[in-house]
């Protein structure tokens, strides 16, 4: 399993964790990163800098530290 | 409050519009005072100078009109030609309170030339047999006519008139003289304009010994350090202080001039002065004007404040209509937008974009929603979506065929 999609598992589950709007949060954090949340899937390869974009979007929308 | 955003730049650039305009009131109500003020002070000025003048034909055409009474007077006559100066006062004494309280304080009989000396003072008997020397005593012997002027001399500063005054056989047995105080005229001004004047005395003209001898016998403070050039003779106020003139009084233009305005307290006062001239012409006085526009300056006031409250209220009421405008017209749609597009992105592909008007943003709502429905189009056939998340690759193709 790749570390880009491990990050998407957290963040889908602090969305369903704090009862969250789905496409609102993902729409939000896949604008920022630059990333369709829908495209990452366990066989996504790591992309070191789509890695770090991604967790930096976590980060701002959900304060979630990755 | 985000200093980029339209909102901000909108609500900055009408505070602007409210500054600039609140300022170009201001200054607009104070360019309008500094004129008005300017045109009341010379408007005083003015005035002044008529009633002055209009005082001073007065006055000669009563003092004439009394002249002519005491010349046809048998009696008063033969008395002055015969130079019994006990008959004389015998005569006129008993009218001399009538005309005094009527303005006429200087009242004299002169002996014909080449001598012209003080022949009895009505208002001063016991002195007499003094030659006086002045311009309208050349004048009178020359023309052997009625002359009339303002004349300094040790009594005061007075509107005269000296005329022949005949013997039983129409020859010159001597002059009469008739006279009155300038400084009496500011109270009758005063009255008439509600302004203050002073009457100011050229010092050239003064003697120093003169004025502080006389300041003692009218029980008035020597003021004659007060100025350097002129000494105030009389005022129709007790404040010294708003009859302030550096200049010189021989250098004030014939037609006046106004000196400005100034503030005391609460009061607000615009100042002339205009030059006031002997029979021979010299500027030996002048009259201070100040009329006090207190209440012109609180009506401007008032109206400034009003003003400035109407643009306030104005302005905050078009920042308010202009804010709510574009908020429902343009932010809101804006924000619609927005949320749309997130949803979008996070897998949301049914949520439509309603296209509200066909306006500016009306068309940019419609070639967004137009891009959506191209966006789920491709969704929908990304193997990788239909593969790997059935789920998406399903609602995308959901969506798709849901889109009119």
């Amino acid at each position: 399993m790749s570390q880009i999609y491990e990050i998407k598992l957290r963040i889908e589950e602090k969305i369903k964790k704090d009862k969250l709007d789905e496409n609102e949060v993902k729409g939000k954090i896949g604008l920022k990163a630059g990333k369709l949340l829908a495209f990452i899937t366990a066989g996504t390869p790591d992309d070191p800098a789509a890695v770090a974009k991604l967790k930096a979007a976590a980060k701002e929308v959900l304060n979630l530290s990755l | 409050m985000k200093w980029n955003s339209i909102r901000t730049k909108v609500l900055v650039t009408l505070l602007g519009c409210l500054v600039v305009g609140v300022a170009g009131i201001v200054g607009l109500m104070r360019y309008s005072f500094e004129r008005n003020s300017q045109a009341l002070a010379a408007e005083s000025v003015t005035g002044a100078q008529k009633l002055f003048t209009i005082l001073e034909a007065r006055e000669i055409s009563k003092m004439t009109a009394v002249s002519e009474m005491l010349a046809t007077n048998p009696q008063v006559r033969d008395a002055f030609a015969a130079r019994d100066r006990e008959r004389l006062l015998e005569l006129t004494a008993p009218l001399y309170p009538e005309l005094k309280r009527e303005g006429i304080t200087n009242w004299m009989f002169h002996t014909p030339e080449p001598n012209m000396v003080v022949f009895l003072r009505l208002h001063n008997p016991s002195k007499f047999g003094d030659a006086l020397n002045r311009y309208i005593d050349k004048q009178v012997v020359s023309t052997h006519a009625l002359v009339s002027g303002n004349e300094l001399a040790k009594a005061g500063f007075a509107v005269r008139i000296l005329r022949p005054f005949p013997d039983s056989t129409g020859g010159v047995a001597g002059y009469l003289e008739l006279g009155e105080e300038l400084g009496q005229f500011i109270h009758t001004m005063k009255e008439q304009t509600g302004s203050d004047y002073g009457l100011l005395l050229n010092k050239n003209y003064m003697d120093r010994q003169f004025w502080a001898d006389s300041s003692k016998v009218w029980k008035r403070r020597d003021d004659w350090d007060d100025n350097p050039n002129f000494v105030i003779a009389d005022k129709t106020t007790a404040d010294n202080s708003i009859f302030r003139f550096q200049g010189d009084l021989a250098n004030v233009p014939e037609h006046g001039e106004v000196l400005g305005r100034f503030q005391d307290g609460n009061s607000v006062f615009v100042r002339g002065i205009f030059p006031v001239r002997d029979a021979a012409g010299n500027t030996v006085g002048a009259m201070f004007v100040v009329r006090d526009i207190s209440g012109f300056y609180v009506v401007m006031k008032h109206t400034q404040t009003v003003l400035v409250a109407l643009t306030i209220a104005a302005l905050a009421l078009v920042t308010v209509l202009v804010l709510t405008l574009l908020s429902r017209l343009v932010f809101r749609r804006l924000d619609h937008i927005v949320m749309v597009a997130t949803r979008v992105v996070g897998g949301d592909y049914k949520t439509a974009i309603h296209v509200s008007s066909d306006d500016e943003v009306g068309q940019f709502e419609q070639l967004f929603e137009q891009f959506r429905q191209v966006f789920v189009d491709v969704l929908a056939h990304v193997p990788e979506l239909q593969e790997q998340q059935p789920s998406a690759g399903a609602q995308a193709r959901e969506a798709r065929a849901g889109t009119p």
